[in-house]
């Protein structure tokens, strides 16, 4: 088989990692340091929202935790990625253990992502058994639980006060080869056995159950691998913002990163991708206009929430006028087929 | 007064329908058999506006109903009595009652129906004021065709009343359709129990996977050789 | 320690989580919808009643009734306008959809009137007390006890005696089959919210007395208050989660003097890991309902 026949079953996600390629390649050539900032956000929430994509759009169902995750990923690769000094600067009270402990950034991240992974894998088997309604409910508690243990477990996470002193180690480079790999990992993921299997049993459970598929050991490795993807993304993250709290990780950038996905189309990885570049520049055009009309001093109070309130509506208008997103359930292909007509395939007779 | 013409519905990707036309006239107690799966259920869901073939039209007393919701189709007179009873298990009896007749606002209309209600089911008369959910499986049944009585109905649809019941029941429920159909009630009747059934039934339509397979009077189909195939032994009990 | 003291704390806080909690499973119980923009209605019941404390000099009296009459409002049109196109959809849907709205209401304050929060002026009676058998006790606790025991009693009186009522919970046990006795979807879905926007109004007087002030995220905590207090009593059943709130109520007081300083500040946790462990083992809540029981034959 030559190169190109190879690589032809993978055409989506070289389409989609060619254009992350050029959005990258751009940033770096304009050199804008604004515009730098905002593009290597935007590649870790893409690795994000593609955890959740893994997880959503295969099982189809609702998954408020996400953030939790990566939440678990950020606290834990920072713990082994800063060094003694630093820690204990932020956080005197830290366990004496956790100040020992010192890893490279790599395995940091990769630990950050396990055990988030772990956390997982734990606390979720049991749920995946539950029907859609209760499921989804049970991910929203996940997340409180979560949260409320970030918050109030000082000697680990420095309670609710800014944990600072994250070395800076998250470039554009770095985050842009993150969102590649998770770009295939995802795809991969979903045209893999698991995948297929795990779409059959969100289209019909009985069915699926039928032909022998366990969908509650499918639902809980997507989970994982979803949990596992968000920890390091959440990792990723910490290192680019360099100082966060628990705050960073609840309902707020759940509400972000759910609109990513569910306006690009939570059906497809395209859909992920696509997402998140539409929302983060609509996000950023929009808080353009809020900073404007804050230096206009037009509104005495202060204008915030502008971003939001659209954002929201925008997200409400996607489930009113197009559910499936905007890539509804496909997937980007480079060239893009006309019809299907295929050179081996005769012509429909007229009828 | 009621017409289905070439009626096709779809559950999802499955076809349910696939071309279902009948119709029943006034006063009349129609049947519509066949097995599991057959698509009868599907044809009643289609008439009370749960379910909206994606071809084919309904039409009651002249206007067209496909389509429509359940509450505008209840309110035309169809009244629709589902498998399973779905009485409101935590409504009082009486409460069931006098949801069912929402759509009359008529106190008088309401006071007959009740008293009427009452004689053909003295046993929910005795248990008026006890939950829904409390009641037996045949005093489920009983209440929830009474409540579908209590609409005063243009036309009654009964799916698989004697589904689940014990013989004696069995026995009660099919002696009382026949009599609401002797006082006039026009009634659609969906039913595994094909010998009872054609007992009272004036006509009946055979499904079979969403389509009328056959259909005739009562006798014209106990003669067919081959319901006694398609029903090995359902119903057929004590006719040997 | 538990004293007389700690039963009025419990019982007003009772009172007050019981309403929370009948708010929101009042259409959960209809739609299986928890909807997360409910605590977003108890800061519109907030920002009501500063607005027009700051701004006229009505009587506290007229304010508390147009707080709720605010919540009651713009509970009905996030129904109109934001849940009713999306009810055809999905439960997903609707879940992201009260999310979303959710958001619209938080930032909405933040736009319209302030990030910061806003002092709002109480009436006198809420910082005096009374003695009872000795013990000093908040007036404000005795009116949520006093206000809980009258919209309950008002309530059953609509959901029993009255036919839109009865057709209430109906929709709640079975609501295709309401639709199919000719009720409308649209009145009885209406009524709901309305109700919830009401009892989200009511809260917001008595929670709003206690920090006497108001934010935009003001609406959370009270949220997940309604939560867990549903699912304790089963999601499914009024007297449920009135139950349900009383038991939060008792159980979060307990914990808050029986943990240790180390753990009390999971109690949180705490109660929503009991959250899923209900939702995993007896999803119908904790409360045995008289009516669940089928007899056969």
């Amino acid at each position: 088989m030559n190169l190109a026949a190879r690589l032809k079953p993978l055409n989506t996600p070289l389409t989609l990692v060619a254009a992350v390629l050029v959005v990258a390649v751009l940033t770096q050539l304009l050199g804008v340091s604004l515009l730098t900032r905002i593009v290597t956000v935007m590649f870790v929430s893409l690795m994000v929202v593609l955890g959740l994509q893994l997880y959503m759009g295969n099982s189809g169902i609702l998954n408020f935790a996400h953030i939790g995750f990566m939440g678990i990923g950020a606290y834990t690769a920072v713990l082994f990625s800063m060094t003694s000094e630093a820690k204990v600067l932020t956080n005197a009270d830290l366990y004496p253990f956790l100040v020992q402990l010192h890893l490279p950034f790599l395995p940091s991240l990769l630990i950050g992502g396990l055990v988030a992974a772990l956390v997982a894998a734990v606390i979720s088997y049991p749920l995946m058994r539950l029907s859609d309604a209760a499921a989804v409910i049970t991910t929203f508690a996940l997340l409180v639980i979560i949260h409320v243990v970030l918050l109030h477990w000082d000697r680990v996470t420095n309670g609710p006060r800014t944990l600072f002193g994250v070395d800076n180690y998250t470039s554009l480079w770095t985050s842009l080869v993150f969102a590649v790999v998770t770009i295939f990992a995802v795809y991969l993921f979903k045209e893999s056995r698991i995948g297929l299997r795990l779409r059959a049993t969100r289209d019909d459970h009985y069915a699926a159950a039928s032909i022998g598929i366990n969908m509650v050991v499918m639902r809980w490795l997507a989970f994982i691998a979803s949990a596992f993807i968000a920890g390091v993304g959440g990792g990723l993250w910490a290192h680019f913002i360099t100082s966060f709290t628990p705050y960073s990780f609840y309902l707020a950038e759940t509400f972000v990163v759910l609109a990513m996905l569910v306006i690009g189309g939570p059906y497809s990885v395209s859909g992920a991708v696509v997402g998140t570049l539409v929302v983060t520049a609509a996000r950023e055009v929009l808080r353009g206009i809020e900073n404007q009309v804050n230096i206009l001093q037009l509104f005495p109070q202060g204008f915030f929430g502008f971003t939001e309130v659209v954002l929201a509506i925008v997200l409400i208008l996607i489930l009113v006028y197009r559910p499936t997103g905007i890539m509804g359930s496909r997937e980007l292909r480079w060239p893009r087929r006309r019809g299907h007509a295929e050179l081996a395939q005769p012509a429909e007779p007229e009828a | 007064m009621l017409e289905l013409n070439d009626v096709h519905a779809r559950y999802g990707a499955i076809t349910a329908l696939r071309g279902v036309s009948i119709r029943i006239s006034q006063g009349e107690l129609v049947a519509l058999l066949g097995v599991n799966g057959a698509g009868k259920s599907t044809t009643l869901g289609c008439i009370a506006g749960v379910l909206r073939p994606w071809q084919g039209g309904i039409a009651f007393e002249g206007g067209s109903i496909a389509g429509k919701s359940p509450e505008q189709i209840a309110r035309l007179g169809i009244s629709l009595v589902p498998e399973g009873r779905d009485i409101f298990p935590s409504l009082t009896v009486e409460e069931n009652l006098r949801l069912g007749a929402f759509t009359r606002s008529d106190r008088t209309e309401y006071r007959r129906n009740l008293d009427e209600v009452h004689d053909l089911f003295p046993v929910l008369k005795e248990r008026l004021q006890q939950p829904g959910g409390t009641l037996s499986g045949g005093e489920q049944q009983q209440l929830a065709i009474a409540r579908a009585l209590m609409s005063s109905p243009r036309l009654l649809m009964l799916d698989e009343p004697s589904l689940g019941l014990a013989p004696a029941l069995v026995d009660q429920i099919f002696e009382l359709i026949a009599r609401l159909h002797q006082h006039g009630v026009t009634i659609l009747l969906v039913e595994q129990n094909v010998d009872r059934t054609l007992d009272i039934v004036d006509r009946a339509y055979l499904m079979n996977t969403g389509l009328i397979e056959s259909q005739g009077t009562a006798e014209q189909l106990r003669s067919r050789a081959d319901i006694e195939s398609i029903y090995m032994g359902v119903g057929r009990q004590a006719k040997k | 320690m538990i004293n007389l003291e700690f039963i009025t704390n419990t019982l007003s806080l009772g009172s007050l989580y019981a309403m929370l909690a009948l708010g929101l499973v009042i259409v959960y119980g209809i739609l299986r919808l928890v909807n997360f923009a409910y605590g977003e209605l108890i800061m519109v019941g907030g920002y009501t009643m500063y607005l027009l404390t700051f701004y006229t000099p009505l009587p506290w009296l007229a304010v508390v009734v147009l707080a709720v009459l605010a919540a009651m409002v713009i509970s009905l049109l996030t129904e109109q306008v934001a849940f009713r196109p999306v009810r055809e959809k999905s439960l997903t849907a609707m879940l992201i959809t009260s999310f979303a709205v959710s958001t619209i209401l938080q930032n909405g304050a933040l736009l319209i009137i302030s990030p910061r929060a806003r002092a709002v002026t109480l009436p006198q009676i809420f910082q005096t007390s009374v003695m009872i058998a000795g013990t000093s006790v908040p007036w404000r606790n005795i009116l949520t006890i006093v206000t809980c025991i009258v919209t309950l009693v008002l309530l059953t009186l609509l959901l029993r005696r009255t036919v839109l009522g009865i057709a209430l919970r109906a929709a709640a046990d079975n609501f295709t089959m309401t639709r199919m006795l000719g009720v409308p979807a649209n009145t009885v879905i209406s009524t709901a919210f309305a109700i919830s926007g009401i009892m989200a109004g009511i809260v917001s007087i008595f929670w709003i007395a206690r920090s006497a002030s108001v934010t935009p995220t003001i609406g959370l905590p009270p949220l997940l208050v309604a939560f867990v207090a549903t699912v304790i009593g089963g999601m499914r059943s009024l007297t449920g989660a009135v139950v349900g709130g009383f038991v939060y109520a008792t159980i979060i007081s307990l914990l808050g003097v029986v943990l240790p300083p180390g753990l009390v500040e999971f109690r949180e946790a705490f109660m929503f890991a009991f959250v899923i462990i209900i939702l995993l083992f007896r999803p119908e809540g904790l409360i045995r309902s008289k009516t669940s029981v089928e007899r056969v034959g």
